[in-house]
């Protein structure tokens, strides 16, 4: 609700307040394109809507939605983000490109460096966080649910 | 009641009761570690519970619910952090007695209404969906489209950000709902050739992502943020004078909250909030409200927890969840093949009543559980958050690819978990998104049939009672705060002594 009363009209908005709306409404024009070419029904065979109607009419109102946020977002452009939010992003980044070669030496490398990065020092608990939980959860999925990860450099140890 | 009785038989299995008691201690445990809620919580279980039979699997998530909205009173009794946004309200009071030595009384207070708000809305519950249910039969696509349309729109009021933000938010997750094969024409649609988007994108990964990840990259922000936590020598339980002061005070939130719980996508943390300004309202000592009233932790406590109750009536009954958790509990009906809806109750009702049950037993549970176990759960809260994300973030990621087994789903968590921290940053809230999600392919199909049955007279929605009542409803919703609004800001410059308190 609170955008709509309570709150100051902010002197000068923040780049986000024109940058958001544009993103998405560049995404909806992007998705709209997309469902130019989707397959359309034969008139003989259609009945109801064609597949492209309903994203299209969705499409449509995001874009109105987005419009109004230019003239009615009141909310204030919060700080800029710290660094150690970027750097677990980054790390997220990492773990993608780790998971690639296995998932498990992925979740392991960035449960220990998170952990260092938000400020633990204890070898213990780094190595619990590292090693022991993912070990752990690797088990109990395989071995009593049974679920099969996909293998690579150190699930091919176990997997054979 | 043959049904009521079946699904009592098939609870009394010793394998499921304690299964149950084991999620009552989890979700008393994930309740109380501040940042993990009811509904992070639920997501993270939705893939542990894919291998379980359907029952165990839905009680499970359930008793998760039921736990988590009562545990979050005890960090915010004891270390002034709600455990869940439910619990907000209850730090006011629960903290300041806390710090008076009353600690027990606080805890023991909010467990009693806790427990008699969750009773009771369950029994609402048991009465009301089946009986919503029987409406409901009757409806046809258009009606069913209708209700959808009003169940998405309740979803502006949620929480404090922006109506229109929560709209959009609502209406980007029901265009993500459109992609892979369109069930009326079977087309594929935004699947750039994938195979692994012909089946739309999951409900799990993309909960997990949105609830957990984003979560761990928001706690990221709070690493600076110290808690304080109060010792708590003895459990000293409230007395029959406080019970006497607060009977009243806890039927009149559990009303509330049943009543807030059932509205579409309103949740435990509105039914706290308005729980709360009731018991000061109705009060004889509301300056005792905000320095350790008993009356303020009954008020929110037993608003909170009946509105779990009643937020699973729309749910089961109609396939509307009735607040975010309830929409996780959604998406595990959908993925154990179940369908929620009036046929639940015909064609399920065993199984309808089974959940019954186990919320009732939940809800007992959690008094001893949550009193008892208070201490212990004291010291757990303490958990470094450097030491339990990094567990929750491996948890988040083997459980998303666990369901399908599929990478594919381990990057879609990934995504929506960064889109949703950025969403959450920029005042857009992640739970109209999920909901849209949800609901976005019933939205769909209901409107396809909808179009077939009125052969493409769309206008000719307008024309059937039930499906003007709830488009009258929606517009209600949608413009009904900005228009209300308007009147009480002309108010308020005219009289502005008069303005009154705000309850939301």
């Amino acid at each position: 609700m609170q955008s709509d009363q309570g709150h100051p009209r902010p002197s000068r908005y923040g780049l986000s307040h024109y940058a958001i709306p544009t993103v998405i409404i560049a995404f909806c024009a992007l998705a709209f394109w997309l469902s130019t070419q989707f397959d359309r029904v034969p008139p003989i065979l259609k009945r109801g809507i064609q597949p492209s109607d309903f994203p299209q009419l969705i499409i449509g109102l995001i874009i109105l939605l987005s419009l109004s946020l230019y003239i009615w977002d009141k909310d204030k452009t919060p700080d800029p983000l710290s660094g150690i939010v970027w750097k677990t992003i980054a790390l997220m980044v990492g773990f993608v490109a780790i998971a690639q070669i296995d998932l498990m030496l992925g979740i392991s490398l960035f449960g220990g460096c998170l952990t260092i990065l938000w400020g633990e020092r204890r070898p213990a608990m780094i190595a619990i966080v590292a090693i022991l939980v993912p070990l752990g959860a690797f088990f109990l999925f395989d071995l009593v649910f049974e679920v099969r990860f996909p293998r690579g450099l150190l699930t091919n140890f176990w997997y054979g | 009641m043959d049904a009521a009785f079946n699904g009592l038989l098939a609870l009394a299995d010793v394998n499921l009761l304690g299964l149950i008691l084991l999620a009552t201690l989890g979700g008393v445990l994930i309740g109380a570690l501040p940042g993990l809620n009811g509904t992070t919580g639920a997501a993270l279980l939705l893939p542990f519970t894919i291998t379980m039979e359907p029952i165990a699997a839905i009680a499970v998530l359930t008793t998760v619910y039921c736990a988590a909205t009562f545990a979050g009173a005890i960090t915010a009794i004891l270390i002034n952090t709600p455990g869940t946004s439910a619990s907000a309200t209850t730090c006011l009071d629960g903290y300041p007695l806390a710090q008076r030595g009353e600690a027990g009384r606080a805890l023991g207070m909010a467990a009693v209404s806790s427990t008699i708000g969750g009773v009771v809305s369950v029994i609402c519950l048991m009465l009301a969906a089946p009986l919503l249910a029987r409406v409901a039969y009757n409806f046809a696509p258009p009606e069913y489209f209708a209700l959808t349309m009003f169940g998405l729109s309740m979803l502006a009021t949620i929480g404090n950000g922006s109506p229109v933000k929560n709209v959009l938010a609502g209406a980007t997750g029901v265009l993500l709902a459109t992609i892979g094969i369109d069930h009326l024409t079977s087309i594929e649609r935004f699947t750039f050739g994938l195979n692994e988007l012909s089946e739309g994108i999951g409900f799990v990964p993309m909960m997990i992502g949105l609830f957990g990840i984003s979560e761990l990259l928001f706690q990221a922000e709070k690493l600076h943020v110290k808690r304080r936590q109060i010792t708590m020598k003895a459990i000293e339980l409230p007395t029959r004078a406080d019970y006497r002061k607060v009977w009243k005070v806890i039927l009149r939130s559990t009303g509330i909250g049943t009543f807030i719980g059932i509205l579409p996508a309103e949740g435990a943390t509105v039914a706290s909030m308005i729980g709360y300004n009731e018991a000061k309202r109705w009060s004889k000592t509301p300056e005792e409200f905000g320095k350790g009233s008993i009356e303020g932790i009954a008020g929110s406590e037993a608003a909170n927890n009946s509105a779990t109750g009643g937020a699973m009536v729309p749910t089961l009954a109609l396939g509307i969840p009735g607040s975010p958790t309830a929409a996780v509990i959604l998406a595990g009906l959908m993925v154990h093949g179940l369908r929620p809806g009036p046929t639940l109750f015909t064609e399920q009702a065993d199984f309808a009543f089974a959940i019954f049950w186990a919320m009732l037993l939940v809800n007992c549970l959690f008094f001893f559980v949550g009193l008892w176990g208070a201490k212990l759960y004291a010291r757990v809260t303490l958990i470094p958050i450097n030491i339990l994300w990094p567990i929750v973030f491996t948890f988040s990621i083997i459980g998303a690819y666990a369901l399908d087994q599929s990478m594919t789903d381990v990057w879609i968590a990934l995504g929506a978990g960064i889109l949703g921290f950025f969403m959450r940053r920029y005042g857009f809230s992640v739970v109209p998104l999920a909901i849209g999600l949800i609901l976005g392919g019933m939205l769909e199909t209901r409107f396809g049939q909808s179009m077939v049955m009125l052969d493409e007279k769309w206008w000719l929605i307008f024309s059937r009672p039930l499906s003007l009542f709830f488009i009258l409803l929606t517009a209600l919703a949608l413009f009904g705060p900005v228009i209300f609004g308007r009147r009480r800001k002309k108010k308020a410059v005219a009289e502005p002594i008069a303005e009154p308190e705000s309850t939301t």
